[in-house]
């Protein structure tokens, strides 16, 4: 007897077979992700030559100016999806991330109306935002709740802390800190746009560029295997939602620049966050979120608001094409992935 | 499987029953402390407000949601069912149409939401979470641009506006109809759940979907009847909602959704195998409703409400979660 | 002892480790040493992969001690046994899909600047181990998800030689490899060997560990039964130590008289799996299916029951013709599944003994609807007593139950709904010997109540003490069909590889 168990030997056709279908794999992902692309493409064309003054440096700088808040917020969610793995049900999400940034700009615009100056008030804002943030880690990773209905909760507390503070009023604001980021600019360049592209740059080169983003992108990936590479999940799912409420607070000191005030009904931003954070998948070669792909889906977004506004379209249709956008992105990366035939 | 099989199963049983009735030892302190510090709580006449205003309309939402739960999804578009429903029953009662009309139009409108969701759940395999999120925003969408960015239509007059607006605030034998609609939804909505082939399907299906697809179980046609169903019943909510104030509202069925998920889940902490349950599921409703009512009743407003219920969903989470973590 | 001679890197004396009622390691030792290659043998669940998970800090045994370079060790972590130089090649593929393979390579250890990466750098240095260990090359940047089953085994031991690590274990490391592979690995393990690392050789394949190996220690029911070594000691001999029942006594007898052909299959073909194939099951008849991964030996099965569509052929049970495009057909046209992941396709464990036996078949206990708990229990009980379940009671999860226990759960869902075909992929993987005889009678009495059984294993053993007759496939086709004094393993062995002489032609 020479064998009791078959030694399970790949035949060259099965290898070719196997070389044959991921390079399918590669092909059908490339065909999808410039599909998407080219969708994107269109619809930027279509303004170009349709909307009036679209296309004029004011315009464009506007729009960077408008997406400054989305884009903020859009890495907070980023960072948690990268390191919660994308399976939505179960991997990382925040639904709490705009109702806390509601919820920093009434404290900081409470602290400012009460007297209190920038410093204090700004680490006001940025502690809370990143209790908040501490908050959903610790009921995510220490309690072990689904992200999804961790988060959902929060996001009712802190929306009604906000209401709380601020009666559900506007909540007015002003102070040398607002007054540069509202009027100041710099090679000819607003603050507030200048605000966006320093916090992409960090964003980007952090998890990017360094062994950090490396790792957390192995957390999210496939948490056995970062594991057993040494890696501590659990402080690094933390981290990225302590990282989401900083990126909270972040925006709100923006928003409250941009409105001169503390205004409720923040948590909408939600939709159009998580969207950004979903759509920035396609422009990553391994459908994955990058930092870099969402700051093309929050400028992709921002202009097709834009877009659509210079069409005189109404603003309502922005929200629907999201959503279709999003689904129409998801069918397409289920239907790719699923031809492989992995069912 | 770390401990051997005996004791762990008692200790197991032993969090199981520490779960349960740390819940309901919760509940009966809650109706104790409110009775005792507001006059009003306990009298019949609050307590027929409470269940009318505050339970119906938010237990049917969440029967909806308990079957999606087990299934193993979730809909986050119900607030879409709710709102279409309401819509749509509220233009045709305006226009003129009779109630029998409005009524099949609402839960028409309902359905659709249901099968679109059905659709790109079992069709274009796109995640429920996603899926319902799609077409929460595409619902919104589409209840702007009907009501020009959210303008409420009011049902000023007409025979079928005032008959509908008068069965829901009228009682039958005493018990208030829409309490009634309640009853009869929840007992069909737990045979359906807990004594029919189907609902053991939809527990096999949130259980191992793998397995239920391994054991020749339609997976695909259970999983559309599942979305469908949560659709309609939300929309039953959309036509009581709008019948009660007769109005539509836009974009108000969003109120539901986070209280439809947390009252689920109170449920599945109240339930032995920690399953959502619809017994489960309407003492989660009652307990928001008494909570939300006694906080009222002490004098917290309704910013404070929305924290403390945003509160006691955390901590029943925690609850549930933890003692899932540390069973395991 | 000449052991006492010998430079030991890691030793593992009276560990045991007990889960729930199933005793994984019993009073197990494990002595490795440097400038060696040591083989570790023994059937499924007789502790292999537990003493090394052991070893690796994932499980903690309940006693026992632990010397890693001569020093003992109280408790181990993942990270502290990296520390010390012991790397682990896991059979599971921990790799992060969506990482490039020089990302995957270097995870933990990046090579950079400070807190910065540089992805060029990992990614050259990545090449330049494949190339020199493997001779393998990569475009650059490819991601792990795309590789081969083959290519990402060996970017996880390019992974433990980045590290140099000073002791290496390679749980199965050949299962997925192709023999070119195969020999470059074993010249790289050699070749670490003499560089005076410690090298634990994992394999279910004698041959292998024949050629490879300096020693070889055989496990059975959680302990070691004995070190030996393997150049001297003639494979049969090792067997023998590996299974300490007699085969006889393993696979019970029996004899049934077959009846007409129940299920009957003709030109079946799958484009790209399998092709003309064509055989019979009698009523009554263990039929066993075997071929070595990527044969279409598995595709077969799936197209019985419905996971995969046949693009041509026929299939007919009973003398009817089915169209079977999925498993929902299948069940209701009498064919049974036992699937190879039970977890994922054979019990929810989650439900209860009662929620899965009767899944299968509630139509039978419900009437307009409505399940009848009465009729349900009867049926479920009667099943638990049939097949001696050993269940708390009927509502107990699944989840409770010892891995034998599920399995016979899983068999008795399609006992409840009296199906006459029954197709089983590989019954026996990590089920404990006891269960294993317990399954082989169950099976028996299936095919002595006149039902026709496909088993498709890998387990050359079970298939010839178990079945009336073998088919292999080897490349898409019947390549033979074995039964009486010529079904051997030896035989089957030979014909799963496309047959001796041309063995080493099928890699490439």
């Amino acid at each position: 007897m020479s064998a009791t168990v078959l030694h399970t030997e790949v035949g060259v056709s099965d290898e070719k077979q196997a070389a044959a279908k991921s390079a399918g794999r590669r092909f059908g992902a490339l065909v999808v992700r410039l599909g998407a692309i080219a969708a994107f493409a269109a619809i930027m064309a279509y303004f170009v030559i349709f909307a009036p003054g679209f296309t004029s440096t004011f315009n464009l700088i506007n729009v960077v100016e408008q997406s400054a808040i989305l884009g903020v917020l859009a890495y907070g969610m980023t960072a948690v999806i990268i390191g919660g793995g994308s399976d939505v049900t179960e991997g990382g999400i925040d639904l709490s991330i705009a109702a806390n940034m509601g919820l920093c700009a009434a404290v900081y615009a409470t602290l400012l109306s009460m007297g209190y100056g920038d410093f204090l008030s700004v680490m006001a804002a940025i502690a809370v935002g990143m209790a908040v943030g501490a908050l959903n880690a610790l009921a995510v990773v220490g309690l072990g709740i689904l992200p999804l209905l961790a988060t959902l909760a929060v996001l009712n507390v802190a929306a009604g802390m906000e209401l709380t503070l601020t009666q559900n009023t506007v909540v007015g604001a002003s102070s040398p800190l607002l007054g540069v980021l509202v009027s100041g600019s710099f090679f000819g360049i607003s603050a507030l746009a200048w605000a966006l592209i320093v916090f992409s740059a960090v964003m980007i080169v952090v998890v990017h560029g360094t062994s950090f983003g490396l790792r957390l992108y192995a957390v999210g990936g496939h948490p056995e295997a970062a594991r057993a590479a040494g890696i501590s999940v659990p402080f690094y799912v933390s981290f990225t939602y302590v990282l989401s409420g900083f990126c909270a607070a972040v925006a709100s000191i923006l928003t409250v620049s941009r409105l001169s005030a503390s205004t409720p009904g923040s948590g909408e931003l939600l939709l159009s966050v998580l969207a950004a954070a979903l759509l920035g998948t396609v422009f990553s070669r391994r459908f994955v979120p990058t930092m870099g792909g969402t700051l093309l889906s929050v400028l992709f977004i921002g202009l097709l608001a834009n877009g659509f506004q210079l069409l005189n379209v109404s603003s309502y249709w922005v929200n629907g094409v999201q959503g279709a956008l999003i689904l129409l992105v998801v069918a397409i990366t289920s239907f790719a992935r699923g031809s492989e035939g992995s069912r | 499987m770390s401990v051997s099989a005996n004791d762990n199963a008692s200790k197991a049983s032993m969090r199981g029953f520490l779960a349960k009735y740390s819940v309901l030892i919760a509940f009966a302190a809650i109706v104790i402390f409110f009775s005792v510090a507001s006059p009003t709580f306990l009298t019949p006449a609050n307590l027929f407000n409470v269940l009318v205003n505050n339970v119906v309309m938010l237990a049917i939402v969440a029967l909806g949601l308990t079957i999606v739960i087990s299934s193993g999804g979730i809909d986050l578009s119900v607030g879409v069912s709710v709102d279409m429903a309401s819509m749509i029953f509220v233009m045709l009662l305006a226009a003129g149409y009779s109630g029998v009309v409005g009524v099949a139009g609402g839960l028409g409108a309902a359905l659709i939401v249901g099968i679109l969701n059905a659709i790109l759940i079992t069709r274009l395999n796109i995640s429920p979470f996603l899926a319902t999120l799609g077409v929460l925003f595409i619902g919104q969408s589409t209840q702007q641009l009907a009501t020009s960015g959210g303008q409420p239509i009011y049902l000023t007059s007409g025979y079928a506006a005032d008959q509908f607006n008068a069965i829901a605030r009228t009682a039958l034998f005493g018990i208030p109809t829409p309490v009634i609609v309640l009853i009869v939804l929840a007992v069909v909505v737990h045979l359906l759940l807990h004594r029919s082939v189907f609902g053991r399907y939809v527990q096999a299906m949130g259980a191992q979907p793998g397995v239920a697809w391994y054991s020749g179980i339609r997976v695909p046609r259970e999983l559309s009847m599942v979305h469908v169903l949560c659709a309609l019943l939300a929309g039953v909510t959309g036509i009581l909602l709008s019948a009660t104030v007769k109005s539509y509202v836009p974009l108000s069925g969003n109120a539901f959704l986070l209280d439809a998920i947390g009252a689920t889940f109170i449920g599945t902490t109240l339930s032995r195998e920690r399953k959502p349950s619809v017994i489960g599921t309407l003492l989660g409703v009652l307990l928001l409703a008494i909570v939300k009512n006694g906080l009222l009743l002490v004098g917290w407003n309704f910013y404070w409400q929305q924290v403390g219920i945003g509160v006691l969903v955390f901590l029943v989470l925690a609850a549930s979660f933890g003692l899932r973590r540390a069973a395991h | 002892m000449q052991t006492a001679k010998r430079d030991i890197a890691v030793s593992m004396t009276g560990i045991s480790k007990r889960f729930g009622p199933v005793r994984a390691l019993e009073n197990a030792n494990l002595e490795i040493a440097r400038g060696s290659i040591l083989g570790l043998v023994g059937q499924n669940g007789a502790g292999k992969s537990t003493i090394i998970k052991v070893l690796a800090g994932i499980i903690k045994p309940d006693s026992g001690s632990i010397v890693v370079n001569g020093e003992t060790v109280s408790t181990l972590t993942p990270a502290s046994v990296e520390k010390l130089g012991v790397h682990f090649i896991h059979q599971d593929r921990l790799l992060v899909p969506t990482a490039t393979v020089g990302e995957a390579v270097f995870l933990g250890h990046e090579i950079g600047l400070g807190p910065f990466v540089s992805r060029r750098a990992m990614e050259r240095r990545a090449a330049d181990l494949l190339k020199r260990f493997f001779g393998m090359e990569l475009p650059a940047g490819t991601l792990v998800k795309d590789l081969t089953t083959a290519q990402q085994k060996v970017v996880q031991i390019t992974r433990a030689l980045a590290q140099k690590a000073s002791v290496l274990v390679l749980d199965e490391p050949t299962a997925a490899l192709v023999k070119r592979e195969v020999d470059s690995l074993f010249d790289v393990l050699r070749r670490l060997r003499d560089d005076g690392i410690a090298v634990v050789f994992i394999s279910h394949y004698m041959q292998e560990i024949e050629k490879l190996c300096d020693r070889v220690t055989v496990m059975r029911n959680g302990t070691d039964v004995g070190t030996v070594d393997p150049r001297q000691t003639p494979i049969d001999e090792i067997i023998a130590m590996m299974i300490a029942r007699d085969v006889g006594e393993m696979f019970p007898k029996r004899s049934v008289e077959l009846g007409a052909p129940v299920l009957e299959v003709s030109n079946l073909r799958l484009g790209g799996s399998f092709e003309n194939i064509g055989f019979n099951v009698r009523a009554g008849e263990i039929v066993g299916l075997t071929g070595l991964l990527g044969s279409g030996a598995k595709e077969i099965v799936q197209c019985l029951f419905g996971l995969k569509t046949a693009d041509g052929g026929e299939v007919k049970v009973e003398g009817r013709e089915l169209s079977l495009s999925t498993p929902v057909k299948a069940v209701r046209d009498g064919i049974a599944m036992l699937p190879e992941d039970r977890r994922a396709h054979g019990v929810a464990l989650g439900l209860s003994v009662r929620e899965n036996i009767s899944l299968a078949s509630l139509r039978r206990y419900s009437r307009t609807g409505m399940v009848s708990r009465g009729a349900e229990n009867q049926a479920v009980d009667g099943l638990i007593k049939e097949l001696s379940i050993k269940t708390p009671h009927r509502d107990a999860l699944v989840r409770e139950l010892s891995g034998g226990n599920q399995q016979k759960v899983a068999i008795a869902k399609w006992l409840s709904c009296q199906s006459r075909v029954y197709v089983l992929d590989e019954p026996t993987v990590a089920v404990d010997v006891g269960a294993k005889v317990e399954i082989y009678n169950l099976l028996n009495r299936l095919a002595g109540e006149g039902a026709a059984i496909l088993l498709l294993s890998s387990d050359l053993l079970e298939l010839v003490g178990v079945c009336d007759r073998v088919l292999v496939v080897y490349r898409g086709r019947l390549a033979g069909s074995f039964s009486g004094p010529a079904m051997n393993s030896d035989a089957l062995l030979a014909a799963s590889s496309g047959a001796r002489s041309n063995a080493d032609g099928v890699a490439a």
